[in-house]
């Protein structure tokens, strides 16, 4: 964490990926991440309908994981960011205590999301049996990992002392305190 | 090493604004082991003491360096169906995206799982092992900020719980078994994990001078 730096353009670069990563989440659920080819029966999953495959098959605690991982910490984080940059538009916000546990939070569950993109890369790998079964990356994955690295990329662009402080130059003078 | 067990000291660049635990005029204190400074406004840790020395941190980083060859090297998984056998690698995931035509992807996993932790366990033991063998200080705040800089993209844990999930979904499937290449980046990713929480944050000087205590600073 930077203890020093108060430049305001921490917060249009964290905007400008926040957006970025929203838009991008888009295609990263629309599109197939995968696809299986079983006995000559082949079926592409999205995100959204691999997890429903999970659940049907009776794996339904994996696929609250891979839901959590997926869909809920992406949303969750960009929502979070929009918060914290909507309080931190005009200087100091009015509960910033609150907002740094969030942001603190964001930071902590963002690598999560990159589950998906671990799992379809190493089911691409270890599923190579020829005519009986194969696994294939999909685009969509792609799409899916660079809305996850937009979004942590856009964590880290903000800065939580924006939360804090004046961003004029007549910063507070530290004072001995105690709690 | 006298000092391990009792102190280190802790600079910071400057007292910032709103840290009011930090006197003005004063960048330095001394912490006792497992102690911590925390912003007063956010509860940020801002620097704390080797949770059980340097001296263990060590040891976690060099476990996680040997662990590294072998969780490359070994299987993580082998899958057996109609008398075809496939073993999985950490590396077969990377080369499948690459011949997928995403290597960009390939590249990024492979930096998350296994560069990114193995760069920030010979980054601690960059830090660590100079000032166990000498007695002067130099502080290494360009290490320090790439310890903090990798740690943030390095997942080993992230990539654990993936392979877990592949594997039960697999073994619906066809019949997997774990490899010890599993077992080994699976302790690599835990002894990280410890490495990196039990490693002080600031810099901390082997041989500490005691400096005046503050008592507004939270152990």
């Amino acid at each position: 964490m930077n203890l020093s730096d108060r430049r305001r353009a921490h917060l249009s670069r964290s905007a400008a990926l926040t957006l970025s990563a929203a838009f991008m989440l888009v295609p990263a659920n629309l599109l197939p991440v995968l696809s299986t080819q079983i006995s000559g029966q082949l079926r592409t999953d999205t995100i959204f309908s691999g997890i429903v495959a999970l659940c049907n098959q009776g794996l339904w605690p994996l696929g609250a994981i891979v839901f959590a991982a997926s869909i809920l910490i992406p949303l969750l984080k960009i929502a979070g960011l929009i918060v914290l940059l909507v309080a931190a538009r005009h200087g100091p916000a009015e509960h910033p205590q609150p907002l740094t546990r969030l942001y603190a939070t964001l930071d902590l569950i963002g690598r999560w999301s990159m589950l998906d993109v671990f799992l379809v890369a190493f089911l691409a790998g270890a599923v190579q049996f020829g005519a009986f079964a194969t696994v294939e990356p999909r685009a969509g994955i792609v799409a899916f990992a660079a809305a996850v690295v937009l979004t942590m990329l856009a964590t880290r662009a903000f800065n939580p002392r924006l939360l804090w402080i004046e961003t004029a130059p007549a910063a507070s003078s530290p004072s001995p305190s105690s709690r | 090493m006298a000092g391990h067990e009792s102190s280190g000291i802790f600079f910071f660049p400057s007292p910032p604004a709103g840290l009011s635990f930090l006197r003005a005029g004063s960048s330095s204190r001394t912490f006792a082991a497992g102690e911590k400074a925390l912003c007063l406004q956010c509860d940020a840790v801002l620097a704390k003491h080797s949770l059980l020395g340097p001296d263990a941190t060590l040891a976690l980083t060099l476990s996680g360096l040997i662990l590294a060859p072998p969780a490359l090297l070994l299987p993580f998984i082998t899958a057996g169906k109609l008398g075809r056998v496939h073993s999985g690698w950490l590396f077969s995931g990377v080369t499948a995206l690459w011949d997928e035509g995403m290597p960009i992807l390939g590249v990024w996993v492979l930096a998350c799982s296994l560069l990114a932790p193995l760069l920030l366990l010979g980054t601690l033991a960059g830090l660590l092992l100079p000032p166990r063998f000498s007695r002067t200080y130099s502080p290494r705040p360009k290490l320090t900020r790439a310890a903090h800089a990798l740690e943030h993209w390095a997942m080993p844990e992230v990539q654990v719980l993936a392979v877990l999930v592949a594997l039960i979904k697999l073994s619906t499937l066809v019949e997997v078994h774990i490899g010890p290449g599993f077992w080994c980046y699976a302790a690599m990713s835990f002894v990280t994990l410890l490495a990196w929480r039990t490693h002080a944050l600031g810099i901390v000087v082997p041989n500490p001078v005691i400096a005046p205590t503050d008592r507004t600073v939270r152990p």
